[in-house]
């Protein structure tokens, strides 16, 4: 299910109305399992089995886990627990690319090996929910953090619904403690969340969906040799629309947790406001960015091994991350090229702090005070950023390449592709957005509405509100499901 | 502040909201705007999902948009008793369909295949993007969408400005027409009094459009650009045309091996369009070759005074009252003339 859905809406209001019926706190929580395995179900119903797998098995590992004091028989049960979600994810998500790369090499080495192509469907939120679940076991291994008591509030930890699918990707700590206590959403948070939910609406159906998703898809999608303009537009819509679908989808989920009043971490910070690659890493996808920290980067050496271990553990992490969001090499070069960056940065960085004896923060903070430096670190970054994009959205790297050359303006007979409105849509809205993203970058979004007049943020809510039903745009789904 | 609700800003939201929609809501229908429905993949999976009917009450309609003006459902369903499943798709080539409906072995139905030409032999991509996109939309529908659709139907019957297509607020931008750079493919706008889209599929046209000369020239304008489109392509290949013919004739065996009935039709057209077509397709090399091929009965407009000298208001489609004349003559020749090979009464299969 998909939150801009008239599907959702009914289930959301069914759930609203169950949620504030006076029974007791534990059929609440079973109520809101049942929605969240219905939410699930209304994807595909077969893949629900694979949830309650992985649900249990992490439960009873979890608990092992933590309880169990020989060493070898604690870190079998991790690799149970591992090889447990890590292949069920590496069956449905890499298997045709694994099988792919086998044969490509095989064929390389002049044995002739043509295998049927599997048809493999990837289950929604998969990538989601497997880092959810594992990060519970490997908190237990390490003790970090008490195991979860029963099984109905872990039950509701892995598959709450606002989070089960794309995230914002949670941790133990920062969910299961919620439903210990009765959870109602005070009048506050009910607004708020309805607040978030109709400004998560409007980022993913009037914008990414509305204005920026078609010229993305025609200029992606043309096998031609374009126009620098006609390629710069197209990325920069792509660069809007992954960020407005994905943020957009985060917001919707917070928003829906409030009003059940749950709180989830947020997942977006104006990351197109961010100043340098570690500045862009700690606002975009933060609950995914901190899941590599802590669970990857830092078990790799991290930076506590000198600087040549801190540049592998960097590259490693980045290209993992890559390879998370989707099976094929272009999400890997993708992640090379976030490293490659953050590499620069982090040598720049080191060198401006080895010669002005200055601590790193006071130097960028120093930047950041200063308005139009900040803002042009800022631009540079995004502009930097949308040459990522170029292999996250391309399928092949060809494809990447020929958009990269297009880019350049080198190629003086490139096709013209899009239409003026198109281009118009996207010279509004992608300046706007980073305009705002500028402005925004130290403060939030319920602050700010919190702070307006409430006449004001009436009639802009209304303007959200009515931009959604006349946009009349149908349930697409969010981009990240796929990942 | 911490704890300042937002209420007051959401019940001035709900109220602006509502007077805004319900304003918009008069405006279009003193406008004369009437309901019509989003004719999507989910419309048309909604409607493919009834070819399982007994093919004892059931015709399966797939074609191009004149198909979907030209047959009128509810004479259709008076005069035959039969109900008529309406899967055209407008500016498509409907040969993925009659592929997927071949290759469904659930399928044992009969078919009438609306052929336009231009539409029906083409392997051009675009032509094929609808039909390949509805079916896909059909086949991997999930639970959730369906109910969505079952929840819309009621909105969309109540509000006329559920149309999106004619009133969204991308119709709306477009309707601007913002010249672009030359090359840059623009799709040209149809008038909303052209398409007016009913739950069972059936496009018609308003009065207002059928009267209004103005209205009916832009969509002929709009025919002008795509045939001047049309005019710097090659011919196809005489192999290509061979493999159309070769992979309509497998479907139709497939459908007819299963005890399935298909019956071709070609369907009104008139003026300078009509004569368009009939010289790039000439009838020798495609009309009456595919009857051959496929070794299936057809009804050509021409071949029949009755319905030969239909006059479309913009050269292609015809008007709702002539589409009800066109379609009782049409069940009045399937009858007398097709009744062995194309049976419609109920009691022969």
């Amino acid at each position: 299910m998909i939150f801009n859905s008239y599907t959702f809406v009914a289930f959301f209001i069914i759930i609203l109305i169950l949620h504030h019926l006076p029974i007791s706190w534990k059929f609440k929580k079973i109520n809101l399992l049942i929605a969240s395995y219905i939410f699930y179900a209304a994807w595909n119903p077969p893949f629900i089995l694979l949830l309650w797998l992985s649900t249990v098995i992490d439960f009873f590992v979890g608990r092992a886990l933590f309880t169990q004091n020989n060493p070898h028989k604690k870190k079998l049960l991790l690799v149970i627990s591992l090889i447990g979600n890590l292949g069920m994810l590496c069956f449905f998500k890499y298997g045709t690319f694994l099988l792919d790369n086998f044969v490509s090499v095989v064929n390389l080495l002049g044995m002739k090996y043509h295998p049927a192509t599997p048809s493999i469907i990837l289950p929604a939120g998969i990538s989601f929910y497997t880092f959810t679940t594992l990060c519970y076991t490997i908190d237990m291994y390490h003790k970090r953090s008490e195991p979860v008591k029963s099984m109905l509030d872990f039950s509701l930890f892995v598959t709450f619904f606002p989070h089960l699918v794309a995230g914002p990707i949670v941790r133990p700590p920062q969910l299961v403690p919620q439903f210990e206590t009765e959870r109602i959403a005070s009048k506050k948070q009910m607004f708020d969340g309805l607040l978030l939910l109709s400004l998560g609406l409007f980022m993913k159906v009037v914008l990414a969906d509305g204005m920026l998703s078609s010229t993305a898809d025609t200029v992606f999608n043309s096998t031609d040799i374009l126009s620098a303009l006609d390629a710069w537009i197209g990325v920069l819509a792509f660069s809007g629309q992954i960020f407005l679908d994905f943020a957009g989808y985060s917001t919707c989920a917070i928003g829906v947790a409030l009003c059940l009043g749950f709180v989830l971490p947020q997942n977006f910070n104006y990351p197109y406001a961010a100043i340098g690659f570690s500045d862009f890493w700690k606002r975009w996808h933060i609950t995914l960015s901190s899941w590599l920290k802590d669970y990857l980067y830092i078990p790799l050496g991290g930076n506590r091994h000198g600087k040549l271990r801190t540049y592998y553990a960097l590259m490693l992490t980045m290209l993992l991350g890559g390879l998370w969001h989707g099976a094929n090499w272009t999400f890997v070069a993708w992640g090379g090229l976030h490293g490659l960056y953050l590499w620069i940065e982090k040598y720049l960085r080191d060198r401006k702090t080895a010669n002005l004896h200055k601590s790193t923060d006071k130097l960028f903070n120093a930047k950041k005070d200063n308005g139009l430096t900040g803002f042009f670190y800022a631009l540079l970054t995004f502009i930097l950023v949308n040459i990522t994009w170029v292999f996250f959205r391309s399928n092949t790297f060809s494809k990447a390449w020929q958009m990269l050359i297009s880019m350049t303006g080198t190629e003086t007979d490139g096709k013209a592709l899009l239409t003026t409105l198109a281009i118009i849509k996207v010279s509004v809205i992608i300046p706007i957005m980073v305009i705002t993203h500028w402005f925004m970058r130290n403060t939030k979004v319920l602050d700010v509405a919190h702070q307006m007049s409430w006449w004001k943020l009436g009639i802009a809510w209304s303007t959200i509100v009515l931009l959604l039903i006349w946009s009349q745009e149908s349930g697409n789904s969010f981009i990240y499901f796929q990942f | 502040m911490e704890n300042k609700s937002l209420l007051k800003s959401a019940i001035l939201m709900v109220i602006i909201t509502l007077c805004v929609v319900l304003c918009w809501e008069m405006y279009l229908r003193n406008l004369g705007v009437n309901n019509s429905y989003d004719d999507g993949p989910p419309l048309w999976s909604h409607t493919r999902e009834k070819v399982y009917q007994s093919p004892s009450s059931t015709v399966v309609f797939i074609g191009s948009s004149r198909n979907k003006y030209d047959l009128d459902i509810a004479t259709w369903k008076k005069l035959t008793g039969f109900d008529a499943v309406q899967l055209a798709i407008e500016g498509s080539c409907p040969r993925p369909i009659l592929e997927d409906l071949a290759n469904d072995p659930s399928f044992k139905g009969k078919i009438i295949i609306d052929i336009t030409e231009g539409l029906f032999f083409s392997n051009a991509p675009p032509n094929n993007e609808k039909p390949i996109e509805n079916i896909k939309y059909y086949h991997d529908r999930t639970p959730a969408q369906q109910a969505s659709f079952t929840l819309n139907i009621p909105l969309e019957s109540l509000f006329v400005f559920l149309d999106k297509d004619n009133f969204s607020l991308n119709a709306k931008l477009d309707e601007m027409e913002i010249p672009s750079r030359p090359g840059v493919f623009m799709m040209p706008i149809f008038p909303w009094e052209f398409n007016r889209n009913t739950f069972d599929r059936q496009s018609a046209m308003t009065k207002d459009f059928v009267n209004d000369p103005k209205l009916c020239n832009q969509v002929k304008g709009v025919w002008h650009f795509f045939s001047e489109m049309r005019k710097g392509a090659p011919p196809m290949p005489e192999k290509e045309l061979d493999a159309i013919f070769k992979s309509v004739k497998i479907a139709v065996d497939k459908i007819k091996s299963r005890g399935g009935k298909v019956l071709f039709v070609r369907t009104p057209s008139s003026g300078p369009y009509y004569e368009g077509e009939n010289m790039a397709f000439p009838r020798e090399k495609y009309w009456n070759k595919l009857l051959q091929t496929t070794n299936c009965p057809g009804i050509h407009f021409k071949d029949y005074p009755v319905i030969s000298n239909f006059s479309c208001p913009e050269f292609s489609h015809l008007s709702p009252a002539d589409a009800k004349t066109f379609t009782e003559h049409f069940i009045e020749i399937l009858k007398n003339e097709k009744g062995k090979e194309f049976p419609l009464s109920k009691n022969q299969n």
